[in-house]
């Protein structure tokens, strides 16, 4: 299921570059799309504002199918200040404009697996699916304000696997 | 080496998308869907003569034809079955108000209110219309070109009906869509187009002409066309007129499967019908959706294959790879 979390995780990645080429985020000496794996970078005590930032959640796999399929959940999280030009005041524009951006990046729902783990990444036979997003109401933590969606990443689990 | 097939589930979706197409009703001729030339068709632009009415909810088909037996021996046991009855119905939700939704989810003629003067007698189905313009030739299903008094009567935003004028024939009007069936001669100069499906909404106008949202569904306007703006729509519950289509609904699977259901021939089952859908499950008494339901009956045509007859295709092409 890692091929299906990658894959995902790429897919959202390319699509921010298209739809927002402007957010994104400094990690270690590279400026990178602003979309970042929890578990794939070392542990912060606070995410960093205005970035996506994706956590592996659940899973459940469906063994009785002709090929097993698994279900992983992705919690999706993001927020923001603001920006200093405006004072913060403009925090709540930045929250819309990225809802919207999540909503672009999980349409449409679904993107060829790729096995990331050869190089060059070799596509595979089969689609990860996504369901539409459970996105919650904003978090408002002093002038920061947080919103996090969660989204069910389905794959058909391959030979050698 | 790996393996490059996979063995794939049963598909996985959670939308339809639908498709019309008018059925040519003098000549009794319904709309093809060829899978193996069509089946892979972009949702967004689908073959002529194919109208796209966007995603649908709640398709659920009832094939409803019967089998009887027959019995031999002593005791009687079935030694075969024989096709009694071929009969399928289908239900669907549609998720807009258009001209072709709404003439969809009724069960008889559906008319447009065409835009009266002031004053005028009033009738249910919109009272003694303003006069018609004439259009110009070299029009395009998508430019209409007026004489520059003419294009002032409309603006961008109107809504207009492109057909000819009623002359007294009888029998099915409108081309290519058959709006309605003149049983007597009407005195109505304007009928065809309060029945006509060529409709669109204007986006442009100039002293040229007009230029429309989307084409028409006729193609260009044929000579002696002429134009007139549209208030509304209106239908009927009651009248002996029943509307017939082809129909296409796509569900596209979640590794690149499509199932496709082609009927030949719908018509409609019942009377306009709507349902009400809240928008939030937690507010049922708060704003609701109005979504308009389609019943329909499906007619049997003759596969020239082979000589059976049939009232619908299931084609199936499965996912890229995927063993069968």
């Amino acid at each position: 299921m890692q091929n299906a979390k990658d894959s995902f995780y790429m897919a959202l990645r390319a699509r921010l570059t298209s739809v927002n080429p402007q957010r994104t985020v400094l990690v270690r000496g590279a400026v990178r799309p602003g979309i970042l794996v929890e578990e794939a970078e070392a542990p912060f005590s606070q995410i960093p504002n205005d970035v996506f930032v994706l956590r592996w959640l659940g899973l459940a796999v469906d063994m009785d199918l002709c090929s097993a399929m698994t279900a992983v959940e992705c919690e999706i999280q993001y927020q923001t200040c603001g920006t200093l030009a405006f004072g913060g005041l403009d925090r709540g524009r930045l929250l819309s404009q990225m809802d919207s951006e999540l909503v672009s990046m999980l349409s449409p729902s679904c993107t060829p697996k790729i096995n990331y783990s050869t190089m060059p990444p070799s596509t595979m036979l089969t689609q990860v699916f996504w369901d539409e997003p459970i996105i919650a109401p904003v978090a408002v933590q002093r002038d920061r304000l947080s919103r996090s969606a969660r989204v069910m990443v389905y794959s058909y689990q391959e030979q050698g696997e | 080496m790996s393996a490059n097939w996979f063995s794939a589930p049963a598909p996985v979706t959670h939308r339809i998308r639908g498709y019309f197409a008018p059925v040519a009703r003098v000549t009794q001729t319904p709309a093809i869907f060829d899978p193996s030339q069509q089946g892979r068709f972009n949702l967004d632009a689908p073959p002529a003569p194919w109208i796209d009415l966007g995603w649908m909810q709640d398709l659920e088909r009832k094939p409803a034809s019967k089998s009887a037996s027959v019995l031999t021996g002593i005791p009687a046991a079935t030694q075969q079955q024989v096709r009694q009855t071929i009969d399928a119905q289908l239900t669907v939700h549609f998720l807009a108000w258009t001209k072709l939704t709404m003439a969809l989810a009724t069960g008889s003629q559906h008319m447009n209110v065409l835009t009266a003067p002031s004053g005028v007698a009033p009738a249910p189905l919109g009272a003694q219309a303003t006069t018609a313009v004439t259009i110009q030739s070299g029009s395009t299903a998508s430019t209409i070109l007026l004489s520059a008094p003419d294009a002032e009567k409309f603006t961008a935003g109107s809504i207009i009906a492109v057909d000819q004028d009623y002359t007294g024939q009888t029998g099915f009007v409108g081309s290519p869509v058959s709006g309605a069936y003149v049983r007597q001669a009407l005195t109505d100069v304007d009928y065809i187009r309060r029945v006509t499906y060529n409709v669109a909404l204007v986006a442009q106008s100039t002293s040229a002409g007009l230029t429309l949202a989307s084409p028409l569904i006729g193609g260009a306007p044929q000579p002696g066309a002429k134009l007139q703006s549209v208030a509304g729509f209106v239908d009927r519950e009651g009248g002996c007129f029943y509307q017939e289509w082809s129909a296409l609904f796509v569900m596209d699977g979640s590794q690149g499967e499509r199932i496709i259901f082609h009927y030949p021939r719908l018509q409609p089952l019942k009377g306009a019908e709507e349902e009400v859908a809240p928008l939030s499950a937690k507010n049922k008494s708060g704003q609701s959706r109005v979504q308009l339901v389609g019943q329909f009956l499906a007619l049997p045509v003759t596969d020239p294959s082979d000589g059976e007859r049939a009232v619908c295709y299931r084609s199936f092409l499965p996912a890229p790879n995927a063993l069968v």
